[in-house]
């Protein structure tokens, strides 16, 4: 029980980390202009990751929180999260979807050295910004359906 | 792999859930395993055997025709 605890505590504390480097990378997307000037980048992005990483924080705290004051709560998350079962397949669709984030950034390569010698038109801005957003959310798509096929049929 | 879990399992008053949590895996699992769908690990194949006070070979039924991969 006490390894239990253990993981829960390390988990409450990276939720603090979280915290802490988001409101660091928030307060200095706000005070950077002021203190430097003209920054080549827009300020909001900085500040926008800071407010990401508050969130990822608050989460943190939230759901692990909750576990320390209940132990059979901790119990339980702790069992779904190491639940060897779960591992192997999470393993299984991280392995699908790497395969195909790998063939679609293939794919993108392949088209970029095309056109340099002339033989597939350009990218516009547009469309390279949906191939680049399908890179990242067919793959994700291929995770998550994997993992819901996979706990009903295995 | 064939086992007996169901059948020991309710011999012993156990709900899926609580059987999960003795052995510290998710009620899922339980079922997977249950179904024949799922083989543990060593360490879970134990955990199960030593929760029901039985060898391995008894909870869980190997069978050398089932697992021929040729």
């Amino acid at each position: 029980m006490s390894n239990q605890m253990n993981w829960i505590n390390r988990q409450i504390r990276l939720g603090w980390v979280f915290l802490a480097g988001g409101l660091v990378v928030a307060v200095a997307g706000i005070l950077l202009p002021r203190l430097v000037g003209d920054l080549s980048i827009d300020e909001r992005i900085i500040t926008g990751v800071g407010i990401l990483l508050l969130g990822i924080g608050t989460a943190y705290l939230t759901h692990y929180g909750a576990a320390r004051r209940d132990s059979q709560a901790a119990r339980r998350m702790i069992a779904e999260e190491h639940d060897e079962r779960m591992q192997i397949l999470r393993a299984q669709a991280g392995n699908r979807s790497y395969w195909v984030s790998a063939v679609m950034a293939y794919a993108g390569l392949m088209w970029v050295s095309f056109v340099e010698n002339g033989s597939l038109p350009p990218l516009s801005a547009d469309a390279l910004w949906y191939f680049l957003a399908a890179v990242v959310v067919l793959p994700f798509g291929i995770y998550a359906a994997s993992l819901m096929y996979d706990q009903v049929h295995s | 792999m064939k086992n007996r879990l169901e059948e020991l399992r309710t011999q012993n008053g156990l709900t899926q859930q609580e059987l999960a949590e003795r052995v510290e895996v998710s009620r899922q699992t339980i079922i997977s395993l249950e179904r024949g769908r799922y083989n543990p690990s060593i360490i879970l194949a134990f955990r199960l055997a030593r929760q029901f006070g039985v060898n391995v070979e008894e909870l869980f039924l190997f069978s050398e025709e089932e697992h021929n991969h040729e």
